[in-house]
This record gives C-alpha cells, sequence and structure tokens, in this order.
C-alpha cells in the first residue's frame, strides 16, 4: 500500500503529482474546470483557500497566527486582486495555552487591521491531546480583482519577458530549519509579510503578465512550473539573485540548495521588458521591495526547462526539489 | 601576472590555461575521476564541464557514502528501524535510499521512531534521554566522519551509555581507489581527491597510487577554483609524465593528516573487509568496532543477520560507481528511474551521480 | 562525500565544546578531534565536529595556488587572456 510522506506535501514534483491525483475525481465529474492558488469566480470575485501548520508556531519574524493570513493574502494579491474579507477555521489540540492562541490571533488582526481586512466567517474545534500536532488554521481569503486588465497568469508569458524576484529569497524556510536544527542566527528572520501593499503599487502599471509568491519549494519551483507549464525557457543569473548571508551560510552547513527554501514575504514577477526598469524602481522603493533584483528572462530556448549562469561562470539546470530537504553530511 | 583578485577571475582563468593546455597536446582525450561525492555535486553546481573542452573527461567516481553503502546493509538499517525497542539516529542522507522493502523514509511514516540529526553527539543525547530505548547510531561516511563516532562511543562507553549502539558502516577510501587503480575495465587517468577525506589522513595513503600505478593525484577543496586548481595540476602532472600526489587545498590539509583524529580511529575501530555496492568487497576496506566497544556494537547487540540482497534489477548504480558508465547510459535513467522513484541509491543521494546528473545537466 | 564548512571558534564550553560561527550561524561544535584551539581560531566542521584548523584565509590561498600554477603556465605558454 501506498503511504503519503513528508514530500507528498513539500511543493515540488511529488506534491504536483498528488495534487494532480486528487483532482482526478472531480475532474471525471466534470466539476473542476481549472484549479490555481487563487481563483476568479463570477467575474470579479476572486478567492483562496490554505492550510497552515508550522513547528515552531512562533518564530523569528512571525507566527501561526501572522502567516495564516499573509499566506492568503499573498495568494490574492499574486492575482492583482486586492483582499478584504477572511474567514478562518481553527483546529486546536487540548492542552493547548489559551494565552498562545490568543496571542496568534492578535497578531492575524493586526495584519487585518493594517490592509483594512475584515474577518467574515470561522470556526473552531478543539481535538483530543494527541490528535493533533497544537494547532492548525484555515484560512479563505477573499478579494477583488483589478477591473480594468485581464486577470494575470501564466499565459501572459512571452519570450523576452524579464524576471523580477522582489526580495532576499529563503528567509523563511531558513529560519525555521535554524530553529529545527540547532543552530543560532540571531539575525536571521522570517520574511512573513503581506504582499499586497507591494503589489498595490504596480498593479496598474503596463507590462505586468504573471506574479506568484515563492512558498514551498522556493524560487527554482516556481521558476520550473512556469518553464514546465509554458514551454518556455526561462534563463537566470545566479550573481543577481537576492540572499542574505544568514541564508547562505546556513544554506552551505546544511547542505540545502537556497533556490528550494520557502518564503513567506516574496514574490516572482514577469514583466514585459519595455516596463521592466520602471516596475523595477516603483517595487525598490517600497519597504517589501528594496532589494527587488532583474534575475533573468523568458527565452525561446532550451523550452520546458530552466538554466542558470553560475557565479563561477559555468552552466546548470534548475530541476523541481524533490520531497522534504534534508540537512546533510556530505 | 599577479593573482587574480575574485575567485571567479580565478577560476576562468585557470579553465582558460586547461583548455589551451589541452589544445597544446592535440585534444587528446584525458579521464579523471572525482572520487568524492561533493565535488561531484559542487562541479554540476557550478557548471563546471560546460568551461572545459570536450577532450577531457571528468567521471564520478565511488565517493558519496549512501551509494556506496551495501544494499544487505540499507535492509539491516531498515530491519533496525523495524523493532519496537529502538530509536533508529541517522544522517538526512540516508533517509530516502530504497531498501529492498521498504526505506528509512517509510518507516518513519509507518510511526516508526527514525530521527535525523546533524551530528553524533545529538544522537547521545537522544541516548541519554532515552535510556529505555535502543538507541542506534548509522555509521555512515568515510575517514572524515568516522572520527566523530568514535569520539561518541569514546564518550559512552566512559559514560556506561549502554543503549547507545552503533551500526557501523564506515568505509575507508585507498583501499577503494586501490581497487579503481588497478582495474582493467576502468581506464584513468588521474584522480582528484577528497579534500575533507585527506584531512584525516593527509598524503601518505595515496602515494601507491602515483608510485605503482602511474596515475596522477592532486587533493582540492571545494570551491570552484580550488576544483579547477585541483584539475590544472593533474592535466600538468599527465602531460609531462609526472604522476605525485599533490595538495591544493593548503588551508585544510596537512600532508601527515589530523594525528588526533587518526589515533581515535585506532583506539575505536579495526579494519576489516567490507562490501561496497558496486565495487564488491574490498579487503580491509571498512572498519568495525573493536572488541572492547562490543557493548556498543548494534551487529553484536541486536544479532542483527547478514542480509543476502540483491542490487534493484537493471540498476546501473555499480557501474556508474566504477565510472563504466555515465548515467545516461543506464537504460533506467529518467524512466522509470528519477529522483521521485529512485531505482537505485545513485539516484536517491543529492550527491549520487546519478541524481546530480538528472538535477543539473539531463539535457545532454 | 563529506560536506565541511569553515567556522570561526567565538566561545570554548569545555575541553571537548565550543560555540563557532560561520559568518552570521553560530552553532555549538565537537572539539574532540581538534585540540588546543582557542578563540578565533578558525575551523573546518563537518557533521558538528571540528575536524582541523584552517591556516590562512582563501584569498591566500587563491595566491597560493597561482603561484604553484603560475610556473606550469609559463613554461608551456599557455597563460590565460586577460
Ligand atoms: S539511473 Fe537509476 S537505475 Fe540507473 S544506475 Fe542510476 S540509480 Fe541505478
Amino acid at each position: 500500500m501506498e503511504k503519503l510522506n513528508i514530500g507528498h506535501g513539500s511543493g515540488g514534483r511529488l506534491t504536483s503529482e498528488i495534487i494532480f491525483q486528487i483532482l482526478q475525481p472531480f475532474r471525471k465529474e466534470n466539476v473542476s474546470p481549472y484549479l490555481e492558488d487563487c481563483a476568479i469566480v463570477d467575474g470579479n470575485i476572486a478567492i483562496t483557500i490554505d492550510g497552515y501548520t508550522i513547528s515552531p508556531r512562533s518564530f523569528p519574524g512571525g507566527n501561526i497566527g501572522e502567516l495564516a493570513i499573509c499566506g492568503s493574502v499573498n495568494d490574492l494579491a499574486m492575482r492583482g486582486a486586492k483582499p478584504n474579507f477572511i474567514a478562518m477555521g481553527l483546529i486546536a489540540e487540548e492542552g493547548l495555552a489559551k494565552d498562545e492562541l490568543l496571542s496568534y490571533m492578535e497578531s492575524a488582526a493586526k495584519v487585518c487591521s493594517e490592509l483594512s481586512i475584515q474577518l467574515v466567517t470561522g470556526d473552531t474545534k478543539v481535538l483530543p491531546k494527541g490528535q493533533v500536532d497544537g494547532l492548525y488554521i484555515t484560512t479563505c481569503a477573499i478579494g477583488t480583482p483589478p477591473s480594468n486588465r485581464d486577470p494575470l497568469g501564466m499565459h501572459l508569458i512571452t519570450p523576452g519577458d524579464v524576471l523580477i524576484v522582489t526580495t532576499e529569497i529563503g528567509q523563511h524556510e531558513a529560519t525555521i530549519a535554524a530553529l529545527r536544527y540547532g543552530l543560532s542566527v540571531p539575525s536571521l528572520q522570517s520574511d512573513c509579510a503581506p504582499l499586497w501593499p507591494l503589489v498595490e503599487q504596480i498593479i496598474e502599471m503596463d507590462g505586468i503578465k504573471c506574479m506568484r509568491d515563492c512558498t514551498r519549494g522556493g524560487l527554482g519551483t516556481v521558476l520550473c512550473e512556469w518553464a514546465e507549464s509554458t514551454s518556455l525557457g526561462i534563463e537566470i543569473e545566479e550573481s543577481k539573485i537576492p540572499i542574505s548571508n544568514e541564508v547562505s551560510s546556513l544554506c552551505d552547513i546544511l547542505g540545502f540548495d537556497p533556490l528550494y527554501l520557502a518564503c513567506e514575504g516574496c514574490a516572482i514577477i514577469a514583466v514585459a521588458p519595455e516596463t521592466s526598469e520602471k516596475v523595477l524602481s516603483v517595487l525598490k522603493a517600497h519597504k517589501l521591495g528594496e532589494k527587488a533584483q532583474i534575475i533573468g528572462k523568458v527565452t525561446e530556448e532550451h523550452k520546458g526547462y530552466v538554466g542558470m549562469n553560475t557565479k563561477a561562470g559555468g552552466r546548470r539546470l534548475i530541476d523541481m526539489p524533490v520531497g522534504e530537504m534534508l540537512p546533510r553530511i556530505c | 601576472m599577479s593573482s587574480p583578485q575574485t575567485e571567479e577571475k580565478m577560476v576562468l582563468k585557470l579553465s582558460q590555461a586547461l583548455n589551451a593546455l589541452l589544445s597544446k597536446e592535440g585534444n587528446k582525450s584525458i579521464t579523471i575521476m572525482e572520487v568524492c561525492g561533493t565535488h561531484t555535486v559542487s562541479i554540476f553546481r557550478h557548471g563546471i564541464k560546460s568551461l572545459l573542452h570536450q577532450s577531457f573527461k571528468l567521471i564520478s567516481g565511488p565517493g558519496c557514502p549512501v551509494c556506496v553503502t551495501d544494499q544487505s546493509e540499507i535492509d539491516a538499517a531498515i530491519s533496525i528501524a523495524e523493532r519496537e525497542d529502538s530509536i533508529v539516529t541517522t544522517y538526512g542522507d540516508m533517509l530516502k535510499v530504497p531498501g529492498s522493502w521498504s526505506s528509512l523514509q517509510e518507516c518513519r511514516a509507518g510511526g516508526k521512531s527514525v530521527k535525523v540529526i546533524t551530528s553524533v553527539a545529538q544522537a547521545l543525547d537522544i541516548a541519554r534521554e532515552n535510556q529505555d530505548k535502543k538507541v542506534v547510531f548509522l555509521g555512515v561516511g568515510f575517514e572524515t566522519t568516522a572520527p566523530a563516532t568514535a569520539a561518541a562511543l569514546i564518550e559512552a562507553k566512559k559514560e556506561k551509555l549502554d543503549n547507545f549502539l552503533v551500526f557501523c558502516m564506515h568505509k575507508t577510501v585507498p583501499p577503494a581507489l586501490e581497487a579503481l587503480a588497478s582495474s582493467e575495465e576502468v581506464s584513468l587517468d588521474g584522480f582528484l581527491l577528497p579534500g575533507h577525506v585527506s584531512v584525516i589522513i593527509g598524503l601518505e595513503p595515496y602515494r601507491f597510487i602515483p608510485e605503482k600505478y602511474g596515475k596522477a593525484c592532486a587533493i582540492a577543496g571545494f570551491e570552484p577554483f580550488e576544483i579547477m586548481a585541483g584539475l590544472l595540476e593533474i592535466t600538468k602532472q599527465i602531460i609531462k609524465k609526472e604522476p605525485t600526489v599533490k595538495s591544493m587545498y593548503p588551508r585544510a590539509v596537512r600532508p601527515e593528516g589530523n594525528l588526533t583524529a587518526q589515533n581515535l580511529l585506532n583506539q575505536v575501530f579495526e579494519p576489516c573487509n567490507a562490501h561496497w555496492r558496486g565495487l564488491g568487497e574490498i579487503p580491509l576496506s571498512g572498519y568495525r568496532l573493536k572488541p572492547e566497544f562490543e557493548v556498543h556494537d548494534a551487529s553484536v547487540r541486536l544479532e542483527i543477520k547478514e542480509y543476502a540482497s540483491s542490487p534493484p534489477p537493471g540498476c546501473r548504480c555499480g557501474d556508474v560507481l566504477k565510472g563504466l558508465i555515465s548515467p545516461i547510459e543506464c537504460p533506467l535513467f529518467g524512466n522509470p528511474c528519477n529522483p521521485m522513484h529512485p531505482v537505485g541509491p545513485c539516484m536517491v543521494s543529492s550527491e549520487g551521480s546519478c541524481a546530480a546528473q538528472y538535477k543539473y545537466d539531463r539535457r545532454r | 562525500m563529506c560536506l565541511a564548512v569553515p567556522h570561526k571558534i567565538i566561545k570554548m564550553l569545555d575541553k571537548n565544546r565550543a560555540i563557532a560561527s560561520a559568518g552570521p550561524v553560530e552553532v555549538e561544535i565537537r572539539t574532540d578531534i581538534v585540540p588546543d584551539l582557542a578563540i578565533g581560531d578558525m575551523v573546518l566542521v563537518h557533521a558538528g565536529f571540528a575536524i582541523e584548523k584552517l591556516v590562512g584565509t582563501e584569498g591566500e590561498e587563491i595566491c597560493t595556488l597561482w603561484e604553484e600554477l603560475r610556473e606550469v603556465m609559463e613554461n608551456e605558454n599557455v597563460f590565460p587572456s586577460n
């Protein structure tokens, strides 16, 4: 009997495979036309849902409550949609400290208030000890897509488009990995942040084609998905990818590839070449985009693949990661 | 001409020099084995092959501890994880390797106690906290990794921490190199030797390679410029027909190696014959615990039987490890064997040759 | 085969343990294999254990290796272009 393993939830190939299988019954019944991280229904409603579980629940730069709002808001923002409403489901373990739960709700409320989002409905369940690991949160975010333009998406990407990363990659998962494997990195923080305020600056601009937040599986996974789904090639420059000292040292030690580390406040944007510089300068003017960089472009060569020019001057392929990233000694 | 200021320039210049040297020799074909899996990964990750002329062939050797671990040992490790009275502690590298009927990752998904650690010191802590369980550390790796296991065993013995056990699969590099250098099947001009193994054992144990087999050797670190310097040095030796053992990693490697580490190894381990995947049994190429450490020896305490396991059908990891074929020449490469559904260990370990080829360079 | 990363010793805890840093990352390491370390020493760390003291910097090594190979390049007249 085939069982699910951690890898099925780590982004990357195993995740794509299991999602495909999960959707199969719906496809057969013709009740699922097309699924995206964020759907636009009835022309003017953007909707997304996501579940959040993280260990530890509180980490430098955020906690599960903040994450649960930011994550879903970001899914909306990536389609250019302004977040308006949140629905939240809590599943908690018997014995969880009430104060702890409430502190997460305070963080969540703070993000909502900053973005003028209303919490409109919710659900709370408490399960016997041992049946959940502390606390799981599910949030559904509802918003308004931009009215005067086509919804953004991969279908708009064409050869020549320029790729912009909005901030340093890998901060979130590196923070979690440091906690998990006993490394102390005082200056390292999760990048957990709602991206709508940044997206709002550029969404009216011409030439914006497609955006994705680099969550599970990181930047590398998003690029691979783009290349595979559009059947176009992607070409990036290793030296241009923004990455902090903290993340690159941690990756050296644990044997991780930063390209595959999850981010929670970092997006990759495909922009038409004519407007790319303008978009970049607008991004850089915003707090969340100060470290934005053009990292590469879409090409007609090596269709379906992502190629990278390395710092050492060589060339290599970027592939999707498979399963959970594990610290290695070799 | 002054030395290049940056690493990047150094890599570029050394590769230009190497290519020029090759072309002066009419681009005669040169085959070098990078023994160490960390070199393999570094070479792929930095795209180093793309900088070198085609006549320069780099093939990957048996330097991934996970890949050379024999199927029978993997199966034995899984059988330990399946016991109710034990906690298996392992470096992350071993988790996904497919055994004959399961893998450590599957054991963990099935609720068995398998813990990923980054240092054997953590396994000691787990043993202290779980006195009612046998805490079994899977000792994989070469001379670089074995001294840490030795230090942990000495500490456990001193503390009488009798529930700390080691399942010892450690191997030593020079005997495997002898097997490769003397092989009639494989024809190599030189070896890029592993930097961090050499930190422990020094230069002496490699001398037989140039002296007895006339093959060029350079020890290198893992930065692109260090690898490139190593490759240029080897090429020089080959062209001048002056094979020797040269360290291009002076920051870290002392000619005599790390004597404290060697001493620890001698205190705890004794050489034994070991099975290497692909290379078969190599005399005195493994470590086993000395009798004084028997209470900590998992194979004795848990009465682990020898599994007569055979490698996965069709998998040519053995030939890949010997450098006889490149991974793409394996009929299973890509389909059905890929990192998502690995058939053999070379596709599992991130430094396995097949995985590295698939991840970084499968479009060749 | 063996991933090892340079760390700087920032605190000695006892005979066999120290706190070391690799850039901004701090970690407790074992020093059983490399005796007589002092604060400020650079060591290579593999699987949580220091395995050797490093001498000199990467920059110095670049110079050493360059000098080393310069002779080959000169003799063979294969100097790379600038
Ligand atoms: S491609 Fe797969 S089956 Fe073939 S040698 Fe490599 S690991 Fe074995």
